[in-house]
Formats: structure tokens, C-alpha cells, sequence
């Protein structure tokens, strides 16, 4: 079954009076397990599309069904619970809780799910060692570059295993080379625990990563074309040797 | 799964967030705790200058407790007399709260010299019984005496009534009153032994005191006196004295009245300065709670993106509240905490150096207060909880604004912020 099922949607926001439709008459389902990029130019109607597929958001008319979920019959507590259980958010910076350090972001999740204290820290400390973090699991963001800061973010959104995990321009505040390699994590990640990615950007470079790629203009999907990852193969299956040897 | 309250992770998140800005918690610590220091030091200071105040108005004079026939006080006619019998005295006697009493004979009169006549209060009183309740023997000017037993034709008057008449000890006086019976009483050569400033401008212009055995010869009481004034040892207690009192001697005719219903006008000035007080605390409690609101307030804003972020990934809005609601938590409970160690040692400084208001004698004998010189502070238990448990109170309900309001942020427009 599909992960992800929009029909119809439309969003309009209302400024001053003035309506603005940011999405029209979208039509997408999306299945787990893919690997799927939202491009398109500014104002397109990516980050509206993601807000609205991850709750957070409402639609002005059409259906989003979510992990099997009608997101309009929900309540907001309803929704806040779907979010905690069910989907990983990653957002373009910012992502973490200055006061936690790297460790304990990662383990707010499972301490929101009522994880036990072993276990959360546990996960917490192979989750942030897989993303590259293992010597910094104390360092407070402040402490940790953007990129760091972003792996954190993806360490956070994936630590409680969710079916789908939203990333808006994740590597929109990154380097070309720091970019690539949160990327490639992310794709390694979709690989190996077989969770649907699903993330915006209007960098050709983070395009090629897609395994599927939505083409936003002025809230319509213009093209959505399924392709091959350009590391595909390279990156991806490094890891996988590296654990059949040992 | 589990979704188990953790309130635990609030509190670490609150307690980092509190030292998150070291320089504006200090300096809301800072708020509350010269703002809570301050009301408990003038309370202090107003409640141990209110019990010397009570105290001097009732040594002058009156004492804490007054008994006498039901009418007395309202016509202070002497048509209103009692026996004091058994049960009275053995009443007074048995209570060990009482200093002493002194049994009064009240009557109002005239007083004449060759140059002018005054209207005046006379008092008969018992010498020695007299000394342990009243402090006018204190009072009495160089060159004079107080009354002393066996004395028959000696009084003692007030300095101001002494200068309207332009006379001084050694000088004599005549007296013309009505007698219980409905006789006209009247003595002459009645000798000035002291002249007494107690301050209160009441009895230093209208009191004279003479021998209470000549004043009951004079006035025909027979066995009759009008008032007994009652010392108690500690002022604090004249509310369960007069209960015992009234429990004991148990009769209607008698009216045993306390301080508060002799001198009103003491019980007022202390309640409306108390009410004056407190709006002064008032104005200082809604400025320690504005900037509790204040700090909580930049607090919230300043986070509001992290605060979306912490709802777009599962956290509920009212962990956000109870965040928000335990940081103002602590810094309160720090605040009042140093408020009261800091109220406290300010009073215990007062209470162990009195402030002396010897230099300001004139004007507040204006304002009817006898001889206020050293006025310690007086600190209660009550004082400090009562500031900060109003302290606590009004901040937390400040809080509320800014805590609501980042529980009700809606994620996506939070996000938007950078
Ligand atoms: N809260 C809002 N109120 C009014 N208009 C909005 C709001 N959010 C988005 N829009 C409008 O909706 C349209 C789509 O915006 P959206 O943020 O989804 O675009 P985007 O593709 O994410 O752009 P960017 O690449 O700049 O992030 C834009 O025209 C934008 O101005
Ligand atoms: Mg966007």
C-alpha cells in the first residue's frame, strides 16, 4: 500500500485579502521505501507540500492519506502523535534544541515515545556513531558545525525508525561537499532500513541523488519521472561490504 | 505505545533554558529579590513601629484592658461606678498574663486659680498600683514628684494645662465637679507636687491626677470606683486576656474593653497605614511579576522557531506549557527564596539597631505619638510567607500569558521565523 496518498489538493493562502494558491489540483502517491526529490523554483509550493503531507499543515480541499491515515479526521493531538510516531522531520537549519546536547536530541524522540532510559540511550549513541557522530554525542549544536548540526537532525529523525521521513532543503545551508555527504547518508539510510525519504531542493546536484524526482511549477506537478541515483551502487553498498567482512 | 508522562525532560529543558541567559535571570532574580526584601523590611519596620506605638498609647495611660460599668466609656460620666469585689480582683489576680491593675475614679471638672479655669479629666488614683500599669510617674518634669501613698491634698498635672493656668509645682488649685450623689464637689488648695509631659497632647493639657482614697471622699463614691485599668505583660496577648477576663468575672453590667476599643483612633491609624502600605507593596509586587513577565516573555520569543520545531516533531503543546510555566517555576523559587534571606537579615539588622526617632520628637507629638524614641523592627513568620507566597502567585499567573502563548504557536509559522 502507498505511503503516501494525495488526491486533489489544493492549498490557498489567504494574504491580506489577496488569495494565493500554492498547490493545484496535486495528484501523487508516493510508496515506501523510495527515495523521492520535490524540485522546483522558489515559491513552487515545495515546503507547502511537505507541511501539509506531514501534518502540519491543512489542506483548502482534497485528501492526504498518510502511513494508511486520513490526516483531515485526525485532531491536532491526533496529528502531534502521527508526527512523533510515524514520521522524521528535517528542516533546512536550526533543526535542533540548543539546550540538549547531541545526544539527548536524538534521545527526545524516543523520550517523547516513552522509551526506556537504556534502550533510548542505547539507540541514541549507535544512531549518531552511524551518521558519523560517535566522538561528538556531547557537544551542544552550538558546538558542532552545519553540516554536524544536519547529520544530528537526520540522526533524530530516523532514531525511532519512522516510516517516512520529510526533509525540506536539508542541505540548502551546506557546502557543495558537506551537502553531498549528508545526502549520501540519507540515501544509505533509505537503503539499508528500507524508510521513504522524502525531500525538496532546487540544487541540480541534490536532484541527481533522487531516485524519483517531482517537478513543482506554481504549485502543479509539472513532470515526476522515476531515475537512477547518480551514486547509486558507489557509496551505497560501501557500508554493507564493510559490515560482511567483519 | 507509551506515551507515559515524563515530566522530567520539562524540567532539564526549563532548568538549562534558565541559565540559558545568565545575565537576564540574575537580573530577574535580582527583581524579585530586592522586591520581596523590601516589603518584608517594611513590614517589619511598620509593625514594630505600630506595637510601640500600641504600647506607649497604652502605658500613658489607659492600659490594655479597662473595666467599668457598661455606659462608662460612652458618657465617661461618673454616673457609671462598680464595686470591685471578689470575683473581679480575683480575676485579676489569678491571671498570670497581668502585670498589674490599678482601680480609677473618673470624673470630669473645672479647675481654677485666681487667673484663669480649665476644663479638665481628673483621675484618683492608687500610687504604687498605679506605677505598674500607667508610665505618667515617668513622665514627670524636674522639680516635681509623682504622687505617693498618704498623700490627701497633692496632685499631679499636665505641662500644657499647667501653662494655660501659668502655674508650677508648689502652686495651688481649685476643683469644682459634681459628686456621685448629684452633689456639687469642690476642693480647694489642692497642691501641685508634679507636672508631667507625656507627650500625648490629650492628657498633658486635660489630666490631673490626685489620691484615689480623696478623689472616692470627694466625689461620694462610697465603695464605688469607675475603672479598673489593667498591664499585661505582653501586649500581643490582650485579646485572649479579655476573653479569659470576661469568661471569669461574667457580668453584665461590666464592659471589659480592650485597647483597640479605648483608643479607636490608635486601631485606625494602624489600619489605614497598613492599607496605605500595602498598596506601596502593591505596586512593587506587579513589578517583580512584569518582570518575571518580561523575562519569560523575551524567553519565548527569542525560542519561538525551536518551539515549532519541537511541535512539527511530536512534542505536545502542553509540554510546551509546562516548560515554559516550571522555568518561571525556578526562577521564582530561587528569587523568593533570596528575597526572604535578604528581608530577613535587612529586618534582623533593624530589629537588633532600633531606628531613633529622638531627633523627630516635635513633629510626631503633632500627630498625637507619645515618645517614640527607639523603634526596633519586628519580623513574623507570616511576613515572609505572605510576601512570597503574593510574590509567587502573581508572577506565576503572569507567566501564563507568555507560556499560553508558546503552547498555541502554530508550527509552520514558528519554523518560518529564523
Ligand atoms: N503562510 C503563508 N501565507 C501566505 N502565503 C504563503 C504562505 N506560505 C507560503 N505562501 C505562498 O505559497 C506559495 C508557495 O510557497 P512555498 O513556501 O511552499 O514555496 P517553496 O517552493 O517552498 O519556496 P522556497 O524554495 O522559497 O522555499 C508562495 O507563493 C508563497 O508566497
Ligand atoms: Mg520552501
Amino acid at each position: 500500500m502507498a505511503i503516501i496518498n494525495i488526491q486533489d489538493l489544493v492549498k490557498d493562502y489567504d494574504t491580506n485579502g489577496i488569495a494565493v494558491r500554492a498547490l493545484r489540483n496535486v495528484v501523487l502517491t508516493v510508496e515506501k521505501g523510495e527515495f523521492t526529490a520535490i524540485a522546483g523554483p522558489s515559491g513552487s509550493g515545495k515546503t507547502t507540500l511537505l507541511n501539509i503531507i506531514g501534518g502540519l499543515d491543512s489542506p483548502t480541499s482534497g485528501t492526504v492519506h498518510v502511513v494508511g491515515k486520513d490526516l483531515a479526521v485526525l485532531s491536532p493531538k491526533g496529528l502531534s502523535d502521527m508526527r512523533l510516531e510515524k514520521i522524521g522531520f528535517i528542516f533546512q537549519a536550526y533543526n535542533l534544541i540548543p539546550v540538549l546536547t547531541a545526544l539527548e536530541n536524538v534521545e527526545y524522540i524516543l523520550l517523547l515515545q516513552g522509551t526506556g532510559k537504556e534502550e533510548r540511550r542505547g539507540r541514541a549513541m549507535r544512531i549518531l556513531e552511524e551518521v558519523g557522530l560517535g566522538k561528538e554525542i556531547n557537544r551542544r549544536p552550538k558546538e558542532l558545525s552545519g553540516g554536524q548540526q544536519q547529520r544530528v537532525a537526520v540522526a533524530r529523525a530516523i532514531v525511532s525508525e519512522p516510516e517516512l521521513v520529510l526533509a525540506d532543503e536539508p542541505t540548502a545551508n551546506l557546502d557543495q561537499k558537506t551537502g553531498a555527504g549528508l545526502l549520501d547518508l540519507m540515501h544509505e539510510l533509505n537503503h539499508r532500513k528500507n524508510i521513504t525519504f522524502i525531500f525538496s531542493t532546487h540544487d541540480r546536484m541534490v536532484m541527481d541523488y533522487a531516485e524519483r524526482l517531482i517537478s513543482l511549477t506554481d504549485g502543479i506537478i509539472v513532470s515526476d519521472e522515476k531515475k537512477k541515483s547518480r551514486r547509486e551502487g558507489a557509496v551505497i553498498t560501501k557500508p554493507k561490504k564493510m559490515k560482511s567482512k567483519r | 505505545m507509551n506515551h507515559g508522562k515524563k515530566p522530567l525532560i520539562e524540567a532539564v529543558l526549563a532548568w538549562r533554558n534558565v541559565w540559558k541567559n545568565k545575565r537576564r535571570t540574575v537580573l530577574t532574580l535580582l527583581t524579585i529579590m530586592v522586591g520581596s526584601a523590601m516589603v518584608i523590611l517594611f513590614m517589619s519596620l511598620q509593625e514594630g513601629a505600630y506595637d510601640v506605638i500600641i504600647e506607649n498609647a497604652v502605658s500613658a495611660n489607659s492600659g490594655h484592658i479597662q473595666i467599668h460599668e457598661k455606659g462608662f466609656w460612652e458618657f465617661r460620666s461618673i454616673d457609671y461606678a462598680l464595686i470591685p469585689d471578689k470575683r473581679v480582683i480575683n480575676a485579676l489576680k489569678a491571671d498570670p498574663s497581668i502585670a498589674g491593675y490599678t482601680e480609677r475614679v473618673h470624673a470630669a471638672g473645672l479647675v481654677a486659680n485666681e487667673e484663669a479655669s480649665e476644663i479638665v479629666f481628673i483621675q484618683g488614683v492608687d500610687p504604687e498600683m498605679e506605677k505598674r500599669v500607667s508610665s505618667l510617674h515617668k513622665a514627670i518634669r524636674k522639680g516635681g514628684r509623682f504622687l505617693k501613698p498618704g498623700d490627701a491634698t497633692q496632685i499631679v498635672i499636665g505641662q500644657t494645662l499647667a501653662e494655660n493656668l501659668g502655674v508650677k509645682v508648689g502652686d495651688t488649685l481649685s476643683i469644682i465637679s459634681q459628686g456621685f450623689d448629684g452633689s456639687i464637689a469642690g476642693l480647694r488648695d489642692l497642691s501641685i507636687v508634679g507636672i508631667f509631659k507625656c507627650g500625648n497632647p490629650e492628657y498633658d493639657r486635660y489630666l490631673i491626677l490626685m489620691p484615689l482614697g480623696r478623689a472616692v471622699e470627694t466625689f461620694a463614691m462610697g465603695k464605688y470606683i469607675t475603672s479598673i485599668a489593667v498591664r499585661i505583660h505582653e501586649g500581643s496577648l490582650m485579646p485572649e486576656v479579655r476573653e479569659r477576663l470576661k469568661n471569669a468575672i461574667h457580668d453584665d453590667r461590666l464592659e471589659i474593653m480592650g485597647w483597640d476599643d479605648l483608643m479607636p483612633e490608635i486601631m485606625q491609624y494602624v489600619v489605614f497605614d497598613r492599607a496605605s502600605a500595602y498598596i506601596f507593596y502593591f505596586v512593587l509586587y506587579i513589578t517583580v511579576a512584569f518582570g518575571v513577565l518580561n523575562t519569560i516573555q523575551m524567553s519565548v520569543f527569542e525560542r519561538t522557531r525551536e518551539f515549532g520545531i519541537m511541535l512539527a516533531i511530536g512534542t505536545r503543546p502542553g509540554r510546551i506549557l509546562s516548560m515554559v510555566v516550571i522555568e518561571s517555576l525556578f526562577i521564582c523559587i530561587i528569587g523568593i527564596i533570596l528575597g526572604a534571606l535578604a528581608g530577613s537579615a535587612l529586618s534582623y539588622y533593624f530589629i537588633v539597631s532600633p531606628i531613633d526617632y529622638t531627633e523627630y520628637q516635635k513633629e510626631l507629638e503633632v500627630w498625637g505619638f507619645i515618645t517614640l524614641t527607639k523603634v526596633p523592627a519586628k519580623l513574623a513568620f507570616s511576613y515572609i510567607i505572605e510576601t512570597s507566597l503574593v510574590v509567587f502567585i502573581t508572577s506565576m499567573l503572569f507567566t501564563i500569558i507568555p507560556a499560553r502563548r508558546a503552547a498555541r504557536l502554530k508550527p509552520v509559522e514558528a519554523i518560518r521565523k529564523l
